[in-house]
């Protein structure tokens, strides 16, 4: 009995430690918040999350470099997730184990914002650097107030075997919608009994897969790439019509990688780089992967995606503005802003574009800086035909994402009208719920031209 | 006195159990009720809208078409891994040479992570360099592989590896149950002229009818709840085919990524009131077998 005894007590001790533990934690960290929690000579650690795993050795070195060199006795854990970065971060905040700064990016920016991750930045910017970093509405400013500042962006292309090019006796890289299919054909004549294909994407993930192709194709002729017309401030998916039958046309030729349904990015590169697919789109990420990650067995190039019949309506979408953000929940902002500042030096982001990280979207910097010098990237640089969107308004439509519904069409037929239909129709039900729900903006811009972004970036 | 203090030392020991089953399961499952009836997405303020949510679900094909998934991924899992492991099971429990061996290798799916069983059946079975297609075409038994993880074929591949990584777990429960089948009932019926055949049919099956109860429950229960192995091989594609109920259920929670905003939002809301159908219809079928099985829990 008296042994029960003990391990009862026993068991509740731990119990109350266990959360007796958590308790004298937070009483720690409430007074390193207020800044004198720090003993002489200790340092103030932050932490550093990034999704980014191309950059990941360029930035470890940097960090390393800023721990040893930075004389504020700050100390910085670079945190590298995966896929799992949104999921995390979302965890992070929940369990006030959140990260210092964060790596944000177009399509995370705006619903970090809205969940009260990020910290303005305005109180700390020096007027040079507000000259120095274009703001850009949505992009890196909420409500008249910053929350990040661009290093790189990222262009999307159509990326090319230029091997099983010239076994096909083809000389240049399609420009139009049919060029597109007909090349996939011939390619696939040339390539099939040593198993190359024509084309492929990703469509294990139909999102990814279309993001990256579909979307810049669409935006090229001048439609919004995600389905919405900036024009009338209303969904309208009928631009991507005949982008989808084309892919299709490809899939029914035979064209196609076969198993492009269970086919991931980083498999389709690895696919790429053996030199069994002819032609793929995607972003200007491409360069440092076969450099590193898969390098590549043949010769290959990327050139301006193709449009629907030739003509350049719009703009190929130059992704990016933003790269480092304070979180709202740091307790040592000061500390992470001179991390955050360190990292847009000049010396860095130069030595980023450079070492083809990434194509710098901060004008003194692209002005100065070399072109990389990894194979591939010259046709990824900003040309004539690259701009950057406004950003699309984000909805929750019920029912099949247009994505999933499109890839669905490829793979069984069907009524393409009626999906669209269907897809506007729900698009535009949820974009109404969100302006009257959310607070969300969506005006209509009769005089807005497409054509017109494009073009500010290239040398 | 005593009583009391016994009841005192009970609850004690209950107590940590109880407060992480408050904390981890309790709690999540009240959040969920609540936000059944409003619209959030993660961000911003809840709203209340009262049974919007379940009108939403007749209406969602996508779902609906999760649950008929279900089904056919259950029902193919169930059917080939019961007979499989209880055949394994009979095999096993006899008098062979290595038996011990044999057991430990068909429980070893078992203790594998399904993430790694999957990427490794993904290697398996990809159809631009599977390893399975390789063998086909080198063996002149395919000109050009079979699509595994397209349209057609899919279903049956995830079935195929659910069922792998089931069956030494169930067989080692229906080892259990025959190890407690009293021997000498064997032999009697052998000197009345009982063949192999009627012995299994008349006395090992309704011997192990509560055993066999309870697997098929665990098989049912975990079949309908099983996703993991189907994330990893196909997310749910192509295009829905192997989308199966809590999958479904995950990606309204955790989407998987896009370059579009849109296509990341979070849907905590209507994602709980699929959480709670989801939850009623695996509890309904329990309750159903477990009704319609009553009769296996007696050995006559």
């Amino acid at each position: 009995m008296k042994k029960q005894l003990l391990l009862a007590s026993l068991s509740t001790v731990l119990a109350f430690g266990l959360a007796a533990c958590g308790n004298s934690n937070t009483a720690e960290n409430s007074g390193e918040a207020s800044g004198s929690g720090n003993a002489p000579g200790e340092k103030t650690k932050i932490s550093y999350w990034t999704g980014d795993r191309h950059d990941a050795d360029f930035v470890k070195e940097k960090v390393a470099e800023f721990n040893k060199t930075n004389t504020d006795g700050i100390e910085v854990e670079l945190v590298v997730k995966g896929d799992d970065f949104d999921t995390a971060l979302d965890l992070s905040f929940q369990t006030a184990d959140a990260p210092d700064v964060i790596r944000v990016k177009e399509n995370t920016i705006g619903t970090f914002y809205k969940k009260e991750y990020l910290a303005p930045i305005d109180e700390y910017l020096s007027d040079e650097m507000k000259a120095k970093f274009p703001e850009m509405a949505n992009l890196n400013t909420f409500d008249g107030k910053r929350y990040s500042l661009p290093n790189y962006g990222t262009t999307m292309r159509l990326v090319y075997n230029k091997d099983l090019f010239a076994k096909a006796g083809i000389t240049n890289p399609p420009t139009t919608l049919q060029e597109l299919v007909d090349t996939a054909k011939k390619l696939t004549e040339a390539g099939k009994a040593d198993g190359a294909y024509g084309f492929a994407q990703n469509f294990k993930n139909p999102p990814s897969a279309l993001g990256r192709s579909a979307r810049v194709i669409a935006e090229m002729s001048g439609f919004g790439g995600f389905g919405y017309d900036f024009k009338t401030a209303r969904f309208d998916f009928s631009g991507f019509k005949p982008i989808i039958e084309a892919f299709k046309q490809i899939k029914d030729d035979g064209s196609m990688l076969p198993g492009v349904e269970s086919l991931d990015i980083d498999p389709l590169r690895a696919q790429f780089a053996e030199g069994k697919i002819g032609m793929y789109l995607s972003f200007s990420s491409e360069p440092g992967v076969y450099s590193t990650q898969f390098p590549a067995k043949i010769d290959w190039a990327a050139a301006p995606a193709p449009t629907i019949d030739g003509k350049a309506k719009g703009a190929s979408g130059f992704l990016g503005g933003q790269w480092l953000a304070l979180s709202s929940k740091s307790k040592h902002k000061d500390a992470a802003w001179k991390f955050m500042e360190y990292m847009y030096s000049d010396s860095i982001l130069t030595a980023y574009q450079e070492n083809g990280y990434g194509i710098s979207m901060v004008p003194s910097i692209s002005a100065a800086a070399k072109t990389p010098e990894v194979n591939g990237i010259e046709g990824f640089l900003p040309n004539q035909y690259d701009g950057v969107w406004p950003v699309y308004p984000t909805v929750a439509p019920e029912g099949m994402k247009s994505d999933d519904a499109f890839f669905k069409y490829m793979l069984n037929g069907g009524d393409l009208d009626a999906t669209i239909a269907d897809l506007n129709k729900r698009y535009n039900a949820a974009l109404d719920d969100a302006i009257k729900n959310d607070g969300l903006k969506a005006e209509p811009d009769p005089g807005f031209d497409p054509a017109a972004l494009a073009g500010k970036f290239a040398k | 006195m005593n009583k009391t203090k016994n009841a005192a030392f009970a609850y004690s020991y209950l107590l940590p159990s109880a407060i992480l089953t408050l904390v981890l399961g309790i709690y999540p499952i009240a959040w969920a009720f609540r936000y059944m009836f409003y619209n959030y997405k993660g961000y911003g303020t809840a709203r209340f809208i009262g049974l919007d949510n379940f009108t939403r679900i007749m209406h969602d094909s996508q779902f609906w078409d999760s649950v008929v998934n279900t089904f056919v991924y259950a029902g193919g899992k169930l059917l080939l891994s019961i007979p499989l492991s209880l055949l394994l099971a009979a095999i096993l429990n006899r008098k062979i040479r290595g038996r011990q061996l044999l057991r430990a290798v068909f429980f070893m799916p078992t203790v594998i992570s399904t993430a790694v069983m999957a990427v490794v059946f993904f290697t398996i079975f990809n159809s631009y360099n599977g390893i399975l297609n390789q063998f086909l075409i080198k063996f002149n038994m395919s000109s050009s592989g079979i699509d595994w993880l397209g349209p057609k074929h899919a279903m049956l591949t995830v079935i195929l590896v659910a069922v792998w990584g089931a069956v030494g777990n169930y067989m080692l429960l229906f080892l259990a149950g025959l190890q407690n089948i009293p021997e000498d009932v064997y032999e009697s019926s052998s000197l009345d002229g009982a063949n192999k055949i009627q012995q299994f049919r008349f006395i090992t099956l309704p011997m192990l009818g509560p055993v066999l109860q309870m697997v098929i429950m665990l098989a049912i229960i975990n079949a309908l709840k099983g996703y993991e192995s189907i994330m990893v091989l196909t997310e749910g594609g192509p295009a829905g085919k192997t989308e199966v109920m809590f999958l479904y259920l995950y990606k309204l929670f955790f989407p998987v990524g896009g370059s579009s905003a849109s296509t990341q939002v979070q849907e905590f809301g209507y994602g709980s009131a699929v959480a709670f159908v989801s939850a009623l219809i695996v509890g309904m079928i329990s309750v159903i077998y477990f009704y319609a099985s009553r009769r296996m829990n007696r050995i006559d």
